[in-house]
């Protein structure tokens, strides 16, 4: 093992301030589907039941040895006390159908995503007039059951929750990176119209679509600020998938994808709050534009899909790049193959600085526990070649 | 390059379903409209792999398609049917529920000649040999977004050597993260998580015969 010279928090930092470190540091995005399966639970088990998933969770942080950072600290949900917050939490969750809840989808399978319209054409006009808040106040009983005091009061739960696990691992001197997770506003109309039905209204109403963005996005910011100052961690995830250029093209990401991204990221950093760009599928085209992002106030956060080798040329002096293991290396590698790739990204993306090691996206379900191990031992033992 | 298969394109929908109609009521020979908008659709592709084009393009194109097919199918004879490509059975794999990826590329598949037999989502091996078997179709396409959907495409693939037909089937797996890698896993022919690539690639798998 490396001899260390900085504590967990120190080396994260130093990532994200472009600082020499003592060694990269680790920090898989881990949550409670593969901690439940490796402890002997279902991940059905572990979802429904916060207390024993989340200690899972613990049980293999402890298990390896540790690592450095918890980028989000569990997997409950960041939320404020509104209607609006938990609806927008319900629209995300009623995207997904739950192991166990569908005959597909089994009790140990990780939550599945179904592409299905949960918000019609017509929405757009509503939203525009309304925002966000009031849009989902007056139709909040087409997406959830629930009475406003009920959702009200699982989002303080649900912050409750998030708070106690970011508390267990600030007593183990372990740092989480985001208090609060939000989608871009193409994100969000994105997933909610269907990936099909949000292209062709890209096509067919631009003008409009670009309004409801414009109506939604302070609230966004205003939601993700706030939820950072309940749960006491001063940064955001800013979820991005669909916006780049694995879907389209640059003259769409110019109108409505990075001017949100921008005017979001500038809004937290005004705050003092560190984005994460947690970045699904290929943004290779859309990296040079990063750097009009406040420097060293986000981490561009890749998996596997966009050209992490470029990222690092294209943002070395800029921000901090995170990832990127393949899901499919995890499950189906072997821990020499994993100790490879892992050694590949520190000698090249780690190097002097500006470089945590991370999953691909979250830590897959069904990853073998001995490559999981092999990327956070290879953190902690390889230097960079100089 | 006629001025229908110019308008899909240019993406031109109100253009494209206006010609359509047109061409119907003028008596058009149906076949001969769908010809025109596949070499429509053969540009849009062809733009793709140029970098001119994205997913988007591939989309809106394929979705026109689709509508300009739904004013032609009702004027075509019963069980008149374009000239194909070739035959191929598609779906998403046990346990996983994911389509988006593979109504896409289905609806490539079509727009370029293919004879689809979409069997959906979470679809059983077995499910996947009767449907090659009835059909005799020389393609097999998988799709999967999880992880554990590689152990279903492993199952697939043996179940398809079970039954005595790998060596007449093609297979290919496609969905966000498979890799080089997964495809040696799974024991398949080809993968890949570009809509357009995995056209190409069955086209070739159909030029060589299955």
């Amino acid at each position: 093992m490396i001899k260390e010279a900085m504590t967990p928090k120190e080396r994260v930092e130093a990532a994200i301030q472009l600082e020499p470190y003592d060694r990269v540091p680790v920090a898989p995005l881990t949550d409670v589907m593969f901690a439940s399966r490796h402890k002997g639970m279902t991940v059905a088990y572990g979802i429904s039941h916060w207390r024993e998933g989340f200690q899972a969770m613990v049980d293999v942080f402890d298990e390896v040895g540790g690592w450095d950072a918890m980028i989000l600290p569990g997997y409950s949900l960041p939320l404020t006390p509104t209607v609006g917050a938990g609806v927008m939490a319900s629209l995300g969750s009623g995207r997904y159908k739950f192991p166990g809840q569908d005959a597909a989808v089994s009790v140990d399978s990780q939550p599945q995503y179904e592409e299905r319209e949960l918000l019609a054409v017509d929405d757009y006009d509503e939203i525009i007039k309304l925002g966000w808040s009031r849009f989902a106040e007056k139709n909040r009983g087409r997406f959830t059951p629930f009475s406003p005091e009920d959702i009200i009061s699982w989002t303080r739960r649900q912050t409750a929750h998030y708070i106690k696990e970011r508390e267990t691992w600030e007593a183990r001197g372990i740092p989480s990176l985001c208090g609060a997770i939000i989608e871009s506003p193409l994100m969000f109309f994105s997933t909610k119209r269907s990936l099909i039905s949000f292209t062709m209204d890209l096509h067919r109403i631009p003008d409009k679509v670009q309004a409801a963005m414009d109506a939604v996005v302070d609230e966004f910011i205003a939601e993700a600020i706030e939820a950072t100052r309940l749960t006491g961690i001063p940064g955001v995830m800013l979820i991005l998938e669909r916006g780049g250029g694995f879907y389209y093209p640059l003259k769409i990401f110019e109108r409505f994808e990075f001017p949100y991204m921008k005017k979001m990221v500038e809004a937290f950093a005004a705050q003092g709050l560190l984005t994460v760009l947690h970045f699904d599928q290929d943004w290779t085209i859309n990296l040079p534009y990063l750097r009009e992002l406040p420097k060293k106030m986000c981490i561009c956060e890749l998996d596997s899909t966009t050209d992490i080798f470029k990222a690092k040329e294209i943002l070395k002096d800029h921000m901090c790049i995170m990832g990127d293991v393949p899901a499919s290396l995890t499950s189906i590698g072997t821990p020499e193959e994993m100790e490879a790739y892992c050694k590949k990204l520190i000698d090249v993306v780690g190097k002097d600085t500006g470089f945590i090691l991370s999953s691909g996206c979250t830590v897959p379900a069904d990853a073998r526990f001995e490559n999981f191990k092999a990327m956070i031992d290879t953190a902690k033992n390889y230097l960079p070649a100089r | 390059m006629s001025e229908l298969a110019e308008a899909l394109v240019e993406l031109d929908e109100d253009k494209v379903k206006k010609l359509v109609r047109e061409k119907i009521d003028a008596g058009v020979a149906p076949m001969s409209i769908v010809d025109e908008c596949r070499k429509g659709m053969d540009t849009v592709g062809e733009r793709y792999k140029k970098g001119d084009y994205f997913l988007s393009e591939l989309i809106v194109s394929g979705e026109i398609f689709k509508e300009a097919m739904a004013l032609i199918e009702p004027m075509l004879e019963p069980g008149q049917q374009s000239d194909t490509v070739g035959k191929m059975v598609l779906g998403t794999v046990k346990g996983d529920i994911h389509n988006i990826g593979k109504d896409i590329v289905a609806t490539l598949l079509k727009a370029a000649g293919f004879e689809i037999y979409d069997l959906g989502i979470d679809v059983a091996p077995g499910k996947f040999v009767e449907k090659l078997t009835e059909t005799g179709a020389p393609i097999l396409g998988m799709s999967g977004l999880l992880t554990p959907s590689f152990g279903a495409m492993k199952e697939t693939v043996e179940a398809v050597e079970a039954a005595g037909l790998r060596d007449k089937v093609k297979i290919i797996i496609g969905g966000g993260i498979v890799t080089e890698q997964v495809q040696k896993y799974v024991g398949a022919d080809a993968f890949t998580d570009d809509a357009a690539e995995g056209v190409e690639i069955c086209r070739r798998f159909a030029m060589e015969g299955g």
